[in-house]
């Protein structure tokens, strides 16, 4: 096919599809819904990386983090926030002390923390107490909705009063302004609301109960002991420093393995790589469709075959070779396929714009690219079964066929 | 120009072996018209299509100039049907989906070779010498059979062919039609010298022909000079 190549492949294949538009349709339709749920998986997958580096970023670069337990990559935790490691050691206001003795660090915020059943007027909502000092605010940039937060004068009194998250504040009051001078319950104690803060995406944080760790003393927490210790490092450039400063402190009172000191990026990254894993395994679930959509197209190309016999009979006889008829047939798999890959593409396109609205959702090249080569090689792949069959029809049987 | 030496093709029925032509010898010269001539089933298609190098015997050599064809690739093959062969036949076999010019048109699209005339420029002349002018924008199925009988015809002259092979050119037009495409197969042979060989059930249509072959199952019974 010398003087027509390619346009003329295409050609007689959407001659094809306009003659049975509605078949084309529903066969592109198996890949459109394969491509769409593989690429809309990546974009949720990617936004869901987005997100949380974004939720990492609000927290602050220059965050480290001392937890119990050794480092992040060795036990694959992935507990930056309140939950801490489990088991390990305990940090106490010793710890705390010797920590504020390093320089190059703004804040020392030692965090107890605990889940426990939250209730006003008997309603009970699930959320996380924060034992924790005032520098807790500045150090998560929780910016104050309602009311006010306690003070450094406030946590060494130790008052019975609490800052809530938006979103438990908003469970139990509707609300977050009615909260404000309410008394709520925990733990068999009552606490007054002095402050709701701005919801910031952690559902530990956004469902906190937050209070003076010296409250935690009392009867909920009599080890005085923390789960975690934030240091907010004056400068990005310092943070290595005080890393290693804050380990030699440290090292005096445990043992190496006892506990960690991790940056936010690197428990970024280990998120990271549990997301990777976690997309890949959707993704490949996803294919599944894909690989439905192109049976559908495999199914369709041999009744394809099986109706266009004559036809291939005729090309035969007027000089087509096998060849020519394998082309023409896989041209259309594969642009059946594409169409689909396409169609799913621009219709995944369009829902991750509408769910940009709530999330941070993504389509990156790598999803384009990989669509469009996912889909082609589809097409070769079923068509060429059917693409074969036609080329190999006897001429003069396929001629004879009506 | 093309010679058949001893040639017998058969079929596998189930276990059965079914002959459909056998001990065939013959030859087309170059501007001949064949008329082959033979009952339903008695082999005179099989024959036509060994002629026109869609299937290859069984037994027995074809020589094409000279050349022996059975050693030819499939490719190969393709490419001599394509520019030395037009097929005629019953039922005309255009492709409905193509306009009457489209299918004309198509034998170029296979053309592995750097064509000496403009593809547009023959459809359009032999649209207008086959009075289908009109219709070139038509599917098949829209015109008369005498009409697409007419395409067919142009379809097998587009490359210049130097073998016209017609299957029962007029088994499905009714006789004026099919009289007026008889008379069509003289003047080509007459006037471009295209070698025709046409096959036919019918006395009436194989006298038309200069020379007729008799075929009686799978056989030639007799050749008229």
């Amino acid at each position: 096919m010398i003087n027509n190549g390619y346009t003329e492949l295409l050609r007689s294949a959407f001659a094809d599809f306009r003659r049975s538009k509605i078949r084309t349709l529903l066969t592109s339709l198996g890949i459109m819904i394969g491509v769409m749920s593989v690429v809309l998986l990546i974009a949720l997958g990617l936004g869901l990386k987005n997100y949380i580096t974004q939720q990492f970023e609000s927290l602050g670069a220059n965050l480290l983090f001392v937890r119990p337990g050794p480092s992040v990559s060795d036990s694959g935790g992935i507990q930056g926030s309140f939950s801490g490691a489990i088991g390990g050691i305990k940090f106490d206001e010793k710890d705390v002390a010797t920590l504020k003795r390093i320089g190059k660090i703004d804040y020392v915020v030692p965090v107890y923390f605990k889940g426990v059943s939250i209730s006003y007027e008997g309603k009970k909502k699930f959320g996380y107490l924060i034992g924790t000092n005032e520098d807790v605010f500045k150090i998560l940039n929780l910016k104050v909705l309602k009311g006010v937060l306690f003070t450094k004068a406030d946590a060494q009194a130790g008052v019975k009063s609490v800052v809530l998250g938006r979103k438990i504040a908003e469970d139990l009051f509707s609300q977050a302004e009615i909260a404000i001078g309410k008394t709520i319950r925990a733990e068999n104690q009552r606490f007054k609301v002095m402050g709701v803060v701005e919801n910031k995406g952690d559902p530990q944080m956004d469902s906190g109960v937050f209070m003076p760790y010296k409250v935690t003393f009392e009867s909920m927490n009599p080890d005085k002991t923390f789960f975690t210790i934030y240091l907010g490092v004056h400068s990005k450039d310092d943070l290595e420093a005080v890393k290693i400063a804050a380990k030699n402190a440290l090292l005096k009172r445990y043992n190496k393995d006892d506990f960690s000191i991790v940056e936010s990026s690197e428990i970024l990254s280990t998120i990271n790589t549990i997301f990777g894993v976690i997309n890949s395994v959707l993704v490949a679930i996803g294919s599944i469709s894909l690989l439905v959509g192109g049976i559908g197209i495999m199914n369709i190309m041999y009744a394809t075959v099986t109706e266009r016999t004559k036809e291939v009979g005729i090309r035969r006889a007027i000089g087509a070779t096998e060849s020519d008829v394998l082309r023409q047939f896989l041209a259309e798999s594969v642009l059946l396929s594409l169409i689909g890959g396409l169609l799913g593409l621009l219709l995944s396109s369009l829902i991750v714009l509408g769910v940009r609205i709530f999330f941070p959702a993504s389509i990156n090249l790598f999803s384009v690219v990989i669509t469009l080569v996912i889909s082609s090689a589809i097409g070769i792949f079923f068509g060429v079964f059917p693409a074969r069959r036609a080329a190999k029809l006897p001429p003069i049987e396929a001629i004879r066929y009506e | 120009m093309i010679k058949l030496q001893n040639i017998c093709k058969s079929y596998f029925l189930g276990d059965d072996q079914v002959k459909a032509v056998c001990g065939i010898n013959l030859e087309i010269d170059d501007g001949e018209y064949v008329g082959i001539l033979g009952s339903s089933g008695s082999g005179k298609s099989t024959l036509m299509y060994m002629i026109g190098l869609l299937e290859q015997p069984s037994e027995g050599k074809i020589l094409l100039d000279g050349q022996d064809v059975s050693k030819l690739s499939d490719e190969e093959l393709s490419h001599i049907r394509n520019k030395n062969v037009g097929f005629i036949f019953q039922q005309f076999n255009l492709i409905n989906k193509f306009t009457v010019l489209e299918n004309i048109l198509m034998p170029t699209k296979y053309a592995k070779y750097k064509l000496d005339f403009d593809p547009n420029e023959r459809a359009d002349e032999l649209l207008k010498r086959f009075g289908i002018w009109e219709r070139r924008n038509f599917f098949p199925n829209k015109i008369s059979g005498g009409q697409q009988q007419r395409v067919a015809i142009a379809r097998a002259l587009m490359m210049k062919p130097k073998i016209i092979l017609a299957d029962e050119p007029t088994g499905n037009l009714d006789s004026k039609t099919g009289d007026e495409i008889l008379k069509l197969l003289e003047e080509l042979n007459k006037e471009l010298k295209v070698t025709i060989v046409l096959v036919t059930h019918e006395h009436d249509v194989a006298k038309r022909t200069k020379k007729q072959i008799y075929i009686k199952d799978g056989e030639i019974v007799k050749k008229y000079l």
